[in-house]
């Protein structure tokens, strides 16, 4: 057990030590320095680079949510024509790897000129976390007594209103692993921040630091400060709902 | 004006499934009615109907006089307690009674009003601020009451309410929900599997099966007189006693052959049900188990029979008997082919607790000449002449 | 008392209660399938148009399908394709592994919440930056060569990523590291909906611990197992491309180019669109093939 938890920790070990010693102490194997921190904004406008990541992850999480909550409920409850082959199409979706239909997918939010500016990266990003935020609403939806949306028709409500005051406050477990897992995949992607978007100004830091990497002068002690950036909010975030990950993946798991 | 009618409601799934066939049924303003029967035999369909859950396939439905096939759930005015409370889990108590109210935006010092009253009658006043979840089975049930009676509905429609409780409160909820419903005066429609919950509560009961309404009468009135053999067989615990047996009654005073020995019947029977004419007439003859009494020793109206089982029951005991053919053995009846019928010839008499008696006992059995019901051998229709 | 008007308006009469439902099915369903639709769906037949085109990205001529027999032949794409089959070879023990340890920390060994969240750490971490660690860890300099270092062999050294035939492995085990947080994750989550009553019953029977796993844990599993073998693989087919950008950006030579750095390359660096969303189409239908022989393989009760 101990074994494995200092190998899985390991890439922090490496990044934090290796990211305080300057480039000359690098290459000498050894010091220590907190230069490379400050030399790291100067090298990559990393600020603002994880201001982009934030836009777009919160961005795109949303538009995550707010398409895939009703349509889990739709799916689990509002029996309608076709619905589960729909159901099934949009699960299958989930499937395909974006760069099976990277290059048509590029063309088209080039030529409708959403590359400039966050928007093609949000809806790219949406368009590929929603078959699986689709799956888990309706998966864990499915568990919510029909009884319960009866007892608000039965009240007085429509459907939206028992969406939004019945489903919406019980979802609060599913909402939270689908937001978790969604943040952790957006926010350390690479193709799509590095394509879908033109702007070097809005860079996600992901791309900021491969740019980095790839560069002929690039100081170790720098790469590692900026990717400890980098991991920090994410291990942030997970650790935060830690508890409703477990609980959500249960939901997604027996049907 | 709270008044419902079934006008041959039909809920028909698929293409052929028939959930509910041709009900036609009233509840008067302010009645209790209880629909029961064994699983399937569409009481719950029914009371979805009537809530408007489900859609009805034909006939006319009418809530105080208007018809109200087509209308919304929320328009008709109808409350209803599902088996499993379906309370808001993220909700008070207080707000969950409430709920209704606010969504039709009445104010929020009525709907405070109305929510304390509620909890007053149901005893729930100092749960008002406890969510669902930290709450027990049957104070549950008296939230999911509450928040039908905070409307003031035309009706209340309840599926099963106490089938989640354990035996002892299922008891006091009983009284409790009649007392309720007595006070507030309000028509209610109240399903259940449980024929004592159906005798106890209700003004009337509405026995049904297979989708069609067997018979609906009072609880006394289901009792003594069933109108066929699964209502007999159906109220009453134990169940009536259905023996076949053959009956000729040609010359006014019918003479019923069970098994191998003969039973005279009083002759009034003849005038009061429609006997089967003719020689070998067969007939099914029922007669309630504390009908049945067991004698010292044998007499000119009485039938041998056989222990079989005994099962003590502390207040009583339940004694299986089998009937005793000529030789003294108990055998099946036969009919003219010499076949076995399958009904079987066991009939269950009440003992006192005390009584002194072991399996394969012969004991001579009475029964009741004023309690006998005769049953039609095939349709299983009562043989009673309906007066009308 | 309310008052008894039940008005009923005839435009209303046919709405009744199912037909809202399905409305409202269909009203809250449709953002997301006009969403999938027109970004994914959309594209994949674009992709089959594209792929038989001669395409820079703005202007497209087109050419027929004997642009798939000449993309057929092109060496490149055997050599990726080998690349992502040899890569599948990892995928045991990145469900193996995860397994192991899903188990330990379902004994409830001391601490094994904290154990928990660590192991999940790595996957939290982006894909980039786990290349750029793993690069420093396979580098000349780095501390594979201080590890071996460290043991006593001191006169080895590797350079795992500067040679072909070492590269695709190291790329392998960075990747099987990834994947060792997830999967552990959802194995446990997998564990604890097992009924301890079944484990317990299997005892009485008198099972031993390696019986108790094969016939009772195991089948239990199968649907994660399902699960983590598809997530797996897509991550293969679609994240790997992350460690590979970062890592050894393909090389040396072509030794480390997959599939999808190879539609990446093709397209972007190469800027031959129409044979990289042929390429994409060739991924497409891999991932197709995996999901369903997934299917018959581990079976599904779907």
């Amino acid at each position: 057990m101990l074994v494995v938890a200092v190998v899985m920790l390991y890439p922090f070990w490496v990044m934090i030590y290796n990211s305080l010693m300057t480039e000359a102490q690098f290459l000498a194997g050894k010091g220590f320095s907190l230069g490379s921190w400050k030399a790291l904004a100067s090298v990559i406008p990393v600020g603002q680079e994880v201001l982009s990541s934030t836009i777009i992850c919160t961005a795109s999480i949303l538009i995550i949510l707010l398409i895939g909550l009703p349509a889990g409920f739709a799916f689990a409850k509002l029996r309608f024509r076709l619905s589960t082959v729909v159901f099934l199409a949009i699960v299958s979706a989930m499937m395909v790897p974006l760069q099976a239909i990277l290059m048509p997918e590029f063309v088209n939010v080039t030529k409708l000129g959403l590359t400039s500016g966050y928007i093609g990266a949000v809806l790219v990003y949406s368009a590929l976390g929603t078959p699986f935020s689709v799956f888990l609403f309706t998966t864990y939806f499915r568990g919510v007594p029909d009884e319960l949306i009866e007892a608000g028709i039965v009240d007085g409500l429509g459907y939206f209103g028992v969406l939004w005051r019945l489903v919406l406050p019980i979802a609060v477990p599913a909402i939270a692993t689908v937001t978790v897992l969604q943040f952790i995949q957006i926010w350390d992607d690479l193709l799509v921040g590095l394509l879908f978007i033109q702007n070097t100004s809005e860079r996600p830091i992901t791309v900021g630091l491969a740019v980095l990497s790839a560069g002929r002068t690039t100081s170790i002690p720098e790469l590692m400060a900026g990717s400890l950036i980098s991991a920090l909010p994410a291990m942030v975030v997970y650790l935060g709902f830690q508890r409703y990950l477990v609980k959500g993946l249960t939901m997604g798991i027996d049907r | 004006m709270a008044e419902i009618t079934f006008e041959r409601v039909t809920k028909i799934y698929g293409d052929d499934i028939r959930a509910v066939d041709e009900l036609s049924l009233h509840v008067a303003e302010g009645e209790f009615m209880v629909l029961v029967g064994p699983s399937g035999c569409g009481k719950t369909t029914a009371l979805r109907m009537l809530a408007g859950l489900e859609e009805i396939s034909s006939g006319t439905l009418r809530i105080g006089g208007n018809v109200v096939n087509d209308v919304l759930p929320k328009d008709r005015d109808v409350a209803m307690v599902f088996q499993n409370y379906a309370l808001y889990p993220h909700m008070t108590v207080g707000q969950n009674m409430g709920f209704a109210l606010k969504v039709r935006h009445e104010s929020k010092s009525e709907i405070d009003r109305k929510v304390r009253e509620a909890a007053a009658i149901l005893r729930l006043t100092d749960y008002l601020d406890r969510r669902p979840k930290a709450l027990s089975g049957g104070q549950r049930q008296r939230v999911a009451m509450g928040r039908a009676i905070v409307r003031s509905p035309q009706a209340f429609l309840m599926d099963e309410p106490l089938s989640n409780l354990d035996a002892q409160l299922r008891v006091e909820m009983r009284l409790e929900i009649a007392r309720i419903q007595r006070l507030l005066g309000v028509a209610t429609v109240y399903v259940t599997h449980d024929q004592i919950e159906a005798m106890t509560m209700g003004d009337r009961v509405a026995v049904m099966r297979g989708g069609q309404l067997q018979q609906v009468a009072s609880p006394q009135d289901l009792y003594d007189h069933p109108a066929n053999e699964f209502v007999a067989g159906f109220m009453g615990s134990p169940p009536m006693n259905l023996l076949r047996a053959r009956i000729a009654s040609d010359d006014g005073s019918p003479v019923m052959t069970l098994g191998a020995q003969r039973l005279a019947v009083a002759s009034r029977y003849a005038q009061s049900h429609e006997l089967p004419t003719g020689a070998g007439a067969e007939v099914v003859f029922g007669i309630r188990p504390e009908d049945v009494d067991v004698l010292s020793a044998n007499d000119a109206a009485s039938i041998s029979t056989r222990v079989e089982r005994r099962e003590a029951l502390g207040a009583e005991i339940l004694v299986h008997l089998s009937l005793l053919d000529a030789e003294g053995s108990s055998a099946f009846v036969v009919n003219d082919e010499g076949a076995v019928v399958s009904r079987p010839t066991t009939l269950v008499a009440k003992m006192g607790p005390r009584a002194d008696v072991t399996v394969g006992d012969t004991l001579a059995v009475r029964f009741n000449p004023d309690r006998f019901h005769f049953f039609d051998a095939t349709s299983g229709q009562s043989l009673r002449r309906v007066t009308p | 008392m309310s008052s008894v008007t039940l008005p009923t308006p005839p435009s209303r009469r046919r709405l009744t209660l199912s037909r809202r439902r399905q409305l409202a099915g269909v009203v809250f369903a449709l953002p997301a399938i006009l969403l999938v639709l027109g970004l994914i769906a959309v594209p994949i037949g674009q992709a089959v148009y594209y792929s038989m085109t001669q395409w820079d990205g703005v202007t497209a001529t087109w050419i027929g399908p004997s642009t798939w027999s000449q993309a057929l032949h092109n060496p490149t794409l055997w050599t990726a394709l080998r690349n992502n089959a040899l890569l599948l070879l990892s995928v045991p023990f990145a469900l193996g592994l995860p397994l192991g340890i899903a188990v330990l920390l379902h004994q409830r060994v001391a601490g094994w919440r904290i154990f928990r969240s660590i192991y999940f750490l790595p996957t939290a971490i982006s894909w980039v930056v786990l290349g750029l660690v793993a690069q420093r860890f396979f580098a000349y300099q780095g501390t594979l060569n201080s590890l071996i270092h460290f043991l006593g062999f001191s006169h080895s050294n590797t350079n795992m990523l500067g040679y072909e035939s070492t590269a695709l492995s190291a790329l392998g085990i960075t990747f099987i590291f990834t994947m060792i947080g997830t999967n552990t994750m959802l194995f446990l989550t997998g564990l604890a909906t097992l009924d301890t009553s079944l484990e317990e019953a299997a005892r009485i029977d008198g099972a031993g611990r390696w019986r108790i796993f094969r016939s009772i844990t195991l089948p239990h599993l199968r649907r994660f197992i399902q699960l983590a073998f598809v997530m797996t693989v897509i991550a293969l087919f679609s994240a790997l491309f992350s460690l590979i950008f970062v890592m050894t950006g393909g090389g040396p030579g072509y030794a480390t180019t997959t599939m999808e750095f190879l539609i990446y390359q093709t397209g972007f660096n190469q800027g031959d669109f129409g044979t990289a969303a042929l390429y994409g189409l060739i991924l497409f239908v891999l991932t197709a093939i995996v999901g369903i022989v997934q299917l018959r393989l581990i079976g599904s009760e779907e």
